[in-house]
C-alpha cells in the first residue's frame, strides 16, 4: 500500500515536472525573439555583419525617422519580418541614416513607439558616403529608402525607393 | 509527347521574354537622366518672386550650379547656408546658383510654393528658388534626391553637364569638410582644367512624387 502511494506520488511529481517542461518549451516557441541589437556603427562594422558566411539571407533597409516614404513602408517590412523571423536563414536589419547625436533621443524612442523588432544599426559614416554608397550598389543614387539583399557576403538584389510588401515577399521567397 | 513539347516551348518562350524584358528595364533605369558631357535642357520655372526664370536669361553666365533642393529635407536644410555661400562666391565669377524644388506639395505639403517663398525670405536666398510645377524638369536631369547638384558649363549655346552629385563630403558638419566637390568642379572649369571628380554620391531625401 505504502509502495503504491509512493508510486502514485512519484508519477504525479514526474508528470507535473513534465508539464512544466512542456509549458516552458511552448513559451519559447511563442516568443522566439532574440535580444534586439541597437548600436551605432561605421561602414566597416556594418560590412562584417554582411560578410558573414552563415547562409542567412540578410535584408537591409536603409531608412531614417524623418524620411516619410521610409516610415510609410516600415509597417509592411515589420509584417514580413514577423512571418519570416522564425526561419533561421532569414535576418532583417534596419540601417538608420539619422544623425548619431539623435540615436538615444530620436531613434530609440521611435523604435519603441513603433514596435520595431529587427536589429537597428545607425550608420555613422558621413564623410565616406561617396565610398560606401557605391559599395552597397553601383546604381544607388543615395536616395532613401533603399533595400539590399545579401547572403554569404554576396549581394543578391538592390532596390532604391519605396517597396511594397508583396514585392519584398517575392524577393525573399526567391532566395529562401 | 506533342503536348510536352508544346509546354516546353511555351516555357522557353516565357523565360526568354521575361529575360529580355528584365534587360530592357535595367537598361532604362541605367539610362535615365544625364551623364557627364550631356547637354542639359533649359526650362521656364516660376521663382519665389513670381517671375519666370530660364537659363537662357543669363546672357553673361559661363555656366550654372543647378541644385535640386527643398524645404523639408534635413539634408537640404543642413546645406542651405552652404548653398548661399556658393552663390556668393561663384555668381560673380559667372556660375550662379539656380535652386529648384522638385517635390510635389500634395505629397510633401512643406514643399509648397508658399513654403518656398517663406523659406527664401527667412534665409535671405540670394539666388532664384524655382518651383518644378508639374515635375517635368527633374526627371529629365535624372535628379533623384535633395540636395542633388548639376554643374553646367555653357558651350556653343548649350549647357553641358560637367559635374553631378553632392555639395561636399559632410552634410552634418560644415566645419569638418575635407572635399568641397562642387567648388572643386567650378574652380576647375574656371581654370580650364579637367574636373578631378565628376560624380559623387551622398544620402539624400528621395524626390516626392505621387506615384512614389
Amino acid at each position: 500500500m505504502r509502495n503504491l502511494v509512493i508510486l502514485i506520488m512519484s508519477i504525479m511529481t514526474l508528470s507535473g515536472f513534465g508539464q512544466n517542461v512542456v509549458k516552458k518549451k511552448n513559451e519559447q516557441v511563442a516568443t522566439p525573439k532574440q535580444k534586439q541589437v541597437m548600436k551605432i556603427v561605421n561602414f566597416d562594422q556594418l560590412q562584417t555583419v554582411l560578410k558573414k558566411n552563415d547562409n542567412k539571407l540578410y535584408v537591409l533597409n536603409f531608412w531614417a525617422t524623418w524620411c516619410k516614404p521610409c516610415v510609410d513602408e516600415l509597417p509592411g517590412f515589420m509584417e514580413v519580418n514577423k512571418s519570416f523571423r522564425s526561419n533561421p536563414h532569414f535576418k532583417m536589419i534596419l540601417v538608420s541614416m539619422d544623425i548619431a547625436l539623435e540615436f538615444d533621443s530620436g531613434v530609440k524612442s521611435f523604435i519603441a513607439k513603433n514596435k520595431i523588432e529587427p536589429d537597428v544599426y545607425l550608420l555613422d559614416d558621413n564623410k565616406r558616403m561617396n565610398e560606401w554608397i557605391p559599395a552597397v550598389d553601383k546604381q544607388w543614387s543615395g536616395a532613401i529608402p533603399a533595400t539590399v539583399f545579401y547572403r554569404n557576403g554576396k549581394k543578391l538584389e538592390f532596390k532604391e525607393g519605396k517597396m511594397e510588401k508583396r514585392e519584398l515577399v517575392q524577393i525573399i521567397n526567391k532566395y529562401l | 509527347m506533342k503536348r510536352i513539347r508544346f509546354i516546353l516551348s511555351a516555357l522557353l518562350f516565357l523565360a526568354i521574354a521575361t529575360q529580355v524584358n528584365g534587360q530592357k528595364m535595367k537598361k532604362h533605369m541605367e539610362n535615365s537622366g544625364y551623364k557627364i558631357g550631356d547637354s542639359a535642357t533649359d526650362f521656364r520655372l516660376k521663382n519665389v518672386d513670381g517671375n519666370m526664370v530660364s537659363l537662357v536669361d543669363y546672357t553673361d553666365a559661363k555656366g550654372f550650379i543647378v541644385i535640386f533642393t527643398c524645404n523639408h529635407c534635413p539634408y537640404a536644410k543642413a546645406y542651405q547656408d552652404r548653398i548661399i555661400a556658393l552663390n556668393d562666391k561663384y555668381a560673380g565669377l559667372g556660375y550662379p546658383v539656380i535652386a529648384i524644388n522638385p517635390n510635389d506639395p500634395k505629397v510633401e505639403p512643406t514643399d509648397s510654393y508658399e513654403g518656398m517663398q517663406q523659406r527664401a525670405k527667412e534665409k535671405g536666398f540670394t539666388f532664384p528658388y524655382l518651383f518644378d510645377d508639374g515635375q517635368k524638369v527633374f526627371p529629365q536631369y535624372g535628379a533623384t534626391k535633395t540636395p542633388h547638384v548639376f554643374v553646367l558649363q555653357k558651350k556653343n549655346g548649350k549647357n553641358i553637364v560637367r559635374y553631378i552629385g553632392a555639395i561636399d563630403d559632410n552634410y552634418a558638419n560644415a566645419n569638418d569638410v575635407s572635399h568641397k566637390y562642387v567648388e572643386a568642379a567650378v574652380d576647375a572649369l574656371l581654370a580650364n582644367q579637367p574636373i578631378a571628380q565628376t560624380t559623387t554620391v551622398a544620402i539624400g531625401c528621395s524626390i516626392k512624387a505621387q506615384k512614389n
